[in-house]
């Protein structure tokens, strides 16, 4: 990750919003950055911020939100951009999928139209043109008889497929990064599978760059190089993939862990974290997990942790004040209790 | 007292698709749930698993009478419930209870929570609106929530405790059976974490019995003792918990084993999944023969294409509906994809114990 110049660098990123009841910061102070081809994994519970962390990158936020920060890509700041540049790079250099496909398609034209009109909003073709790459992309995406379903509606689809269409839209003019916002929760295991599977090997296909968010630390644990853990609006620990799930560092992520019951092995009881995530609107002074947190000190409901690398491993970083052999020790106990 | 709280006997539930204004004709039918037969012994947790559309939660309102049958017979505790009327229904119906899968669509928004809690008790004239209050306060305070909050609405609390306001609420009357319809599947995983803990808990303290609906594996792997696996309208397989994830038997239950996300990078990327294509058909017009031959990677021509598979025993109560078992598990997709040439026929199954 260090030695390739980042494609997508996003620093100290903040949002607030001005509502009726307050400011609620939603996002607050988020780095991260992702290098060309690689997978980054957003992992977090509603209202954590992992959306409007990537809604603000690609300037999609309402009027109301006060943004500060970095976001380059290629160098570029996209919260400078004006508002023209921004509809360049959305859809071409950078695309996206959402959870939804069935509220994200317009549901009263055609899928072929749609497509078509995603490649002649940024390249200069003929219609036949841009038709026959929406039926080339339809069939890299696995649609069967693309060449007569092209000119169906998205009703005439199945959830799964709709994804699929989604996706070809997304990868229609061979973006650098793709960011899909929880591309698979609204489906089946079998179709989530299928859609996953998807994305990996186009990704490996075109060497796009992909920023998953999702709340299921199992679906970043298959594609994820990097995973970044965000906790009411915050990042509380950042790390290569293999780390995160080998060596934890933060106590949610140990809840995380803990709170999932698993496939693979017998759990007698689930790990709880008690209560619920705080909110925004006047967050926890100190550490923003301290509330919920069972090995809180006097030092965290004070002070402020700042994300800093664990000992011995700069890319893992971790925002917690507790000492490194409690957090061996507790990271061991919480993936014995897992994977027994 | 019979062990079997619960005895499904090939039930059936098909919903009919009509033509014309004045005189309405059935054109087809939607075999929702098309002979399902198991059983649910006292005190157990039953998982029922299958993709959306699967029939599961049809299956779940017809053994609540929810729904009426086309077909087949459901006895709760020893009685055959299937046709009895309104009236008779009404006692049982504070014996088996529900808890929904969102919590914002399954609470009145406009009702107090205490009055939410406390219907079923009026309605079953459990005692004066004194003792009923007392109960309703100490309801909310065994499914963890606190008794001050009678008076509050559902828009004020958090989608956790408004499931464990559904949950008061089945709990209300006592009921010896509670069906939960996905009740965890809206929920962040830590509030999951706590609704199902908070589940078991209740199970051992009121000696309740289960019968859990889920789409998520994981899920239905931790809470429940045995589980059925249903596709298209139909049972796939039905095993004690343990023995379905160390050994499934029908491809169906493999895919759906093998597609699950592993969190954990190492095991993930270890396995072979089997990803399934196409998919799941369409109810009205069903495959012939066995209804999962179409996306099956062990589908024989002639055999599963043709006949329905009968129920086939693994012993202990494991029994599958497929002709080409999984001989073992796990299993790489190639080998599922040599498929075995000898087919499984009722007499060789038979003779197992």
């Amino acid at each position: 990750m260090t030695t390739a110049e980042p494609l997508l660098d996003v620093r100290d990123l903040r949002t607030a919003f001005l509502t009726d009841d307050g400011v609620v910061g939603a996002v607050d102070g988020v780095s991260f950055s992702l290098a060309a081809g690689k997978t980054l994994g957003i992992v977090g519970e509603s209202g954590c911020g992992k959306s409007v962390t990537n809604l603000t990158i690609m300037g999609l936020n309402p009027k109301t939100a006060r943004v500060s920060g970095q976001a380059l890509f290629r160098g570029e700041d996209l919260l400078l951009a004006s508002p023209r540049r921004l509809r360049e790079i959305r859809g071409n250099e950078i695309a996206m999928i959402f959870q939804d496909p069935m509220t994200s398609l317009n549901p009263v034209h055609r899928i072929g139209a749609q497509l078509v009109e995603a490649v002649l909003l940024h390249h200069d073709v003929s219609h036949a043109e841009a038709k026959s790459r929406a039926l080339e992309s339809l069939k890299e995406v696995g649609i069967p008889q693309a060449a007569r379903r092209i000119d169906d509606y998205p009703h005439q689809f199945s959830g799964g497929m709709r994804q699929r269409v989604m996706i070809a839209m997304a990868l229609i003019n061979d973006p650098d990064v793709l960011i899909a916002d929880e591309p698979t929760t609204a489906l089946d295991v079998t179709t989530q599978a299928q859609i996953v599977a998807l994305i990996a090997s186009l990704q490996k296909e075109h060497g796009t760059a992909v920023v998953m968010i999702t709340h299921d630390l199992g679906v970043v644990a298959e594609i994820a190089d990097e995973i970044v853990v965000m906790y009411a609006a915050r990042v509380v620990e950042r790390a290569p993939v293999d780390d995160l799930f080998g060596r934890p560092r933060h106590p949610y992520t140990w809840g995380l862990l803990g709170s999932l019951p698993r496939l693979e092995a017998d759990v007698e009881r689930l790990v709880q974290i008690p209560g619920q995530p705080p909110s925004l609107l006047a967050p926890p002074r100190g550490c923003r997990f301290n509330p919920r947190c069972a090995y809180a000190f006097k030092r965290c409901r004070e002070e402020d942790p700042q994300l800093r690398p664990v000992t011995g491993a700069d890319e893992h970083l971790q925002a917690c004040f507790l000492d490194e052999d409690t957090k061996e020790r507790e990271a061991a106990r919480t993936l014995a209790q897992v994977t027994a | 007292m019979s062990d079997d709280i619960l005895v499904v006997e090939n039930l059936k539930k098909h919903f009919p698709i009509t033509q014309g204004i004045v005189f309405r004709k059935q054109v087809a039918a939607v075999k929702a749930v098309d002979g399902v037969s198991f059983t649910v012994r006292r005190g157990e947790t039953l998982g029922v698993v299958g993709e959306s559309g699967c029939g599961k939660s049809t299956m779940a309102r017809c053994v609540m009478r929810l729904l009426d049958p086309t077909g087949g017979r459901v006895d709760f505790d020893g009685r055959d419930i299937t046709r009895l009327s309104r009236p008779d229904m009404r006692p049982i119906r504070r014996e088996m209870m529900m808890i929904f899968q969102d919590p914002y669509a399954s609470l009145n928004p406009r009702k107090r929570v205490g009055f939410t809690v406390g219907e079923a008790l009026e309605i079953h004239r459990a005692g004066s609106p004194t003792a009923i209050k007392r109960r309703v306060e100490e309801l909310l305070e065994v499914v963890g929530l606190n008794p001050e909050h009678y008076n509050r609405f559902p828009h004020e609390f958090s989608g956790g405790q408004r499931q464990r306001i559904g949950i008061a609420r089945a709990l209300a009357v006592n009921p010896k059976l509670i069906v939960c319809d996905e009740p965890v599947s809206a929920l962040d995983v830590s509030v999951q974490a706590q609704i199902l803990n908070l589940l078991k808990d209740l199970q051992r303290d009121f000696g309740l019995t289960y019968v859990f609906i889920a789409h998520d594996l994981n899920v239905v792997r931790y809470i429940s003792d045995r589980v059925m696996v249903m596709y298209l309208g139909k049972m796939a397989e039905f095993a004690n918990g343990k023995e379905l994830y160390a050994a499934p038997k029908h491809p169906y239950t493999g895919a759906l084993l093998s597609a699950v996300p592993i969190p954990d990078p190492k095991l993930g990327r270890a396995r072979k999944q089997i990803v399934l294509e196409g998919d799941v058909p369409n109810p009205i017009n069903p495959p012939s023969g066995c209804v999962f031959h179409p996306r099956c990677p062990r589908f024989h021509e002639g055999v599963c294409d043709v006949e329905d598979p009968p129920e086939f025993g693994f012993g202990d109560g494991h029994v599958a509906k497929c002709y080409y078992p999984l001989e073992r598990w796990p299993m790489t997709v190639e080998e599922i994809e040599r498929r075995p040439a000898e087919r499984r026929d009722a007499a060789v199954a038979s003779a197992q114990p």
